[in-house]
């Protein structure tokens, strides 16, 4: 049941009115039954294992909480093995086992199986491990309802892509919920609408071009061609998480929950250390504190500093796929943001001079845009070969961005622009009924003018 | 109360404005006029601003088989005393003929007749169900009202269509969306080609005079079930003559008058009490007659509405001699000349029948 579905919508409008028709002691109930009939409804099957990895730490983080300190580590531990390990059995055996095979010069998937992986593994996972690190570390009471603990790591609005919410944001919502005000309500609709927006009437858009360049990128030579092709690729995945993100966040709202921001306009960035701040918020914010941090983060010297970097960006690439490409890209992340220490740290954080701004953004647009030809390239080969087409003028002029959908991003950078500047977007739930009107009308016109709506296409994130 | 004000509101303003881009002709001034909606629109609008100089007129409606080319019957109006038009489509089905009819003549009282071109009168069946063809939705959308909606949804006899059908009579941009996308592609352009067709495009279509190009030479054995054809004539043109001369008839099996009882029947329902009478007839049945003819069906569509008052069942053989290859361009199109000779013997015959009720 994608987001972008009638069938999706109908199964929220169900549940909202259940929700708010139910008394309040019924509405978590009623949100777990709801988040495992979303869950079940694409694979019933790994709804075992979501239950399990429920049970596993609800029980390890009671324990933790219970165990004197020298039994509370095991217990910590028991937690993460269950979680990284059935992260690591179902996203990354077949990579390792392809990869030792490789190394021991045994024939091509020796060793690999046929594993299907399941829905939000790797956001729920993370979500869990967060969780109980911070019973471990004294930050978090350990939840003893375990509806309420099942319905943290299930809630559908956010169980399959993120945002990864902290078990402190998520529970005193839970525990002082309020019915959302009249802002809230109207920022949640604006928020579902443009998110449906951003993913049917431009990342599917855009993902026709990229994968059309992607799939075969020797078809089209030549670097205006490549400059398209990785062009539209960005597009697309920002357009695709972000709308994802936007619509996550919207039911969240109506059902008076708030999730964190997990974008702030990432193509706007003027640094990669700035891009790293506005893009994929909930993860990169997991990453400093439970593997950055860990590591030691900047607390011992340069070089260590660097080296915690690159270990937690490659850590990061690794997270998204098992593929030596997002290895690559979660390294060129890193090595990036370590030569951006490297240069002054401040130098990268502190918004540069109006009339350095647009260099310094077009270049960071650059940069990220590179690594996305390491996230999307099918194989090594192919990532070689487009980076180095990215640098060849060569003789044609081939642009597989059609004209109309380039000003429309026009268009919205030009949006992001004055939302970076005013946060208008923010402000029209509060404003006058009919500028809210106004800029829905047009948001819902282009989904229907625009959209992709013959066949849904699935979020790029529900893959990792 | 404000959010829910708000989004009333919301609603509202955005029916209110898809209201006004896609049912109040102003996207039309826009629409590409040679697409499957454009070309629909253009020809409801051309005969609706087409000047009458007779009070008697005839409207021909039917696919591409239909070669009438109303300036023959015109020439001739002298003798006939009727006036033709045609509104026929080439790739449009009954369906699309019962919303083109009611967008051409929607009070039912502007002709004297409607003459609707078929295959047979005994619903062959064509190897296609109409009845989920998708491209309908395309066709008629511009003709489509709120209170269509349920009764052409329920037509298509697929879940997947039944919806399109739904969300399309409900939010019209869905469908014109690939016209609007293309637009966007070469808007100027666009602009200048659809001012140009609503100016012009009468005249394009009432001149057309079809082409030379023939079927002369080819020969066809029925005997020994061999096609020969000239040098000249290609495999695949080959192969489709053999599909429509040599295949086995598919069994008759009831789907296609199912299709044609409703949607013959929704024409016949429109003009039902008017005076306008509704003229079926039988089109030529090619360059070569096959021996395996239907056999006759008197339950078919047209012959159970032939029993009505106001339907007339032309003779099935009036067009016998055009029957020939020389006055065909494939298997099934009449070229120039067989158009000629079939919209002079139409306009003959349909006055004639007119003339004696």
């Amino acid at each position: 049941m994608l987001f972008n579905t009638t069938q999706f919508f109908v199964f929220l409008a169900i549940v909202l009115a259940l929700f708010y028709a139910a008394p309040r002691a019924l509405r978590r109930v009623i949100l777990l039954v709801a988040s495992y009939f979303f869950y079940l409804s694409w694979n019933y099957k790994f709804v075992v294992l979501l239950l399990g990895l429920t049970v596993v730490d609800f029980v390890a983080a009671i324990a933790i909480e219970r165990a004197p300190a020298s039994r509370k580590k095991l217990f910590l531990l028991i937690s993460l093995i269950a979680n990284l390990g059935m992260l690591g059995f179902f996203k990354y055996y077949n990579f390792f086992a392809d990869n030792l095979a490789q190394l021991l010069r045994y024939p091509p998937h020796s060793w690999t199986y046929s594993i299907i992986l399941p829905l939000g593994i790797s956001f729920h996972t993370f979500q869990s491990i967060s969780y109980v690190v911070d019973v471990y570390r004294g930050e978090q009471a350990a939840i003893r309802n375990p509806i309420d603990y099942a319905l943290y790591i299930s809630f559908f609005p956010q169980l399959v892509a993120g945002p990864i919410v902290r078990a402190r944001e998520f529970f005193s919502d839970l525990y002082a919920w309020k019915p959302p005000s009249q802002e809230e309500v109207l920022r949640g609709v604006l928020l579902i609408v443009l998110g449906l927006t951003k993913k049917m009437a431009f990342a599917d858009q855009f993902a026709q071009i990229a994968d059309s360049y992607f799939q075969n990128p020797g078809a089209h030579p030549g670097g205006f061609a490549a400059w398209s092709g990785v062009f539209a690729f960005a597009m697309q995945i920002f357009f695709d998480f972000s709308g994802y993100t936007d619509m996550a966040i919207g039911m969240a709202l109506l059902l008076g929950f708030h999730f964190p921001v997990n974008f702030r306009r990432p193509y706007l960035a003027f640094s990669i250390t700035d891009f790293w701040h506005r893009w994929h918020m909930s993860l990169s914010r997991w990453l400093r504190d439970y593997l950055y941090i860990p590591l030691g983060g900047n607390r011992h010297g340069r070089w260590m500093t660097y080296r915690n970097l690159i270990l937690t960006m490659l850590l990061g690439g690794l997270w998204h796929g098992a593929s030596w490409n997002f290895v690559i890209w979660g390294g060129y992340h890193g090595g990036l943001l370590s030569l951006e220490r490297m240069m002054g740290r401040r130098e990268f954080e502190k918004r540069p001079p109006i009339w350095l701004y647009p260099l310094r953004a077009a270049i960071t647009f650059g940069l990220v845009c590179i690594g996305w030809v390491f996230f999307r390239a099918a194989t090594f080969a192919d990532s070689r070969y487009i980076i180095s087409q990215l640098f060849h003028s060569g003789r044609q002029m081939q642009a597989l961005v059609p004209r109309w959908l380039v000003y429309m991003t026009g268009a919205s950078l030009l949006i992001a622009l004055i939302e970076e500047k005013f946060e208008w977007t923010e402000r029209l739930s509060r404003g006058p009924a009919w500028a809210y009107a106004a800029f829905m009308i047009l948001l819902l016109l282009t989904i229907e003018l625009i959209g992709v709506t013959e066949k849904p296409l699935p979020f790029v994130y529900f893959q990792f | 109360m404000r959010a829910l004000f708000t989004l009333i509101l919301t609603v509202i303003g955005f029916w209110a404005v898809e209201f006004a881009l896609f049912r109040t002709g102003a996207y039309y001034t826009i629409l590409r006029p040679d697409s499957s909606t454009g070309s629909v629109e253009t020809y409801i609008h051309n005969e609706l601003k087409r000047t009458r100089h007779n009070p008697h007129e005839v409207l021909t409606i039917g696919d591409s088989r239909m070669g009438f080319l109303p300036r023959y019957a015109n020439e001739i109006q002298a003798e006939t005393g009727y006036e033709y038009a045609s509104i026929a489509l080439g790739g449009a089905t009954p369906r699309d003929w019962y919303f083109m009819l009611r967008g051409a003549d929607p009070s039912a009282n502007r002709y004297s007749a409607i003459v609707v071109a078929v295959e047979d009168y005994e619903d062959s069946e064509i190897g296609e169900d109409f009845s989920i063809r998708a491209a309908d939705l395309s066709y008629v959308i511009g003709r489509l009202k709120y209170s269509d909606i349920p009764e052409f949804a329920r037509s298509f006899h697929d879940p997947e269509l039944e919806w399109a059908a739904v969300r399309g009579g409900l939010l019209k941009g869905l469908i014109y969306k690939r016209d609007f996308q293309d637009f966007l592609l070469h808007p100027t352009e666009r602009i200048d080609m659809a001012k140009l067709a609503r100016k012009d495009s009468y005249l394009w279509f009432y001149n057309y005079a079809g082409t030379n190009q023939s079927m002369e030479g080819v020969a066809v054995d029925f005997n020994n079930r061999t096609i020969t054809v000239p040098p000249g004539f290609t495999d695949a043109q080959k192969a489709a003559y053999q599909l429509r001369f040599l295949a086995p008839p598919l069994p008759y099996t009831g789907m296609r008058t199912a299709y044609l009882h409703q949607w013959l029947g929704k024409i016949y329902e429109h003009y039902r009490g008017s005076k306008t009478r509704l003229v079926f007839l039988h089109l030529p049945r090619g360059p070569f007659i096959r021996p395996d003819q239907p056999a006759l069906n008197p339950h078919s569509s047209v012959r159970e509405l032939a029993g009505r008052p106001e339907v007339i069942l032309m003779p099935e053989h009036i067009f016998d001699s055009i029957e020939r290859p020389g006055l065909f361009i494939d298997q099934m199109h009449m070229n120039g000349p067989g158009s000629a000779e079939f919209s002079r013997i139409l306009a003959k015959q349909v006055s004639h029948t007119l003339d004696a009720l």
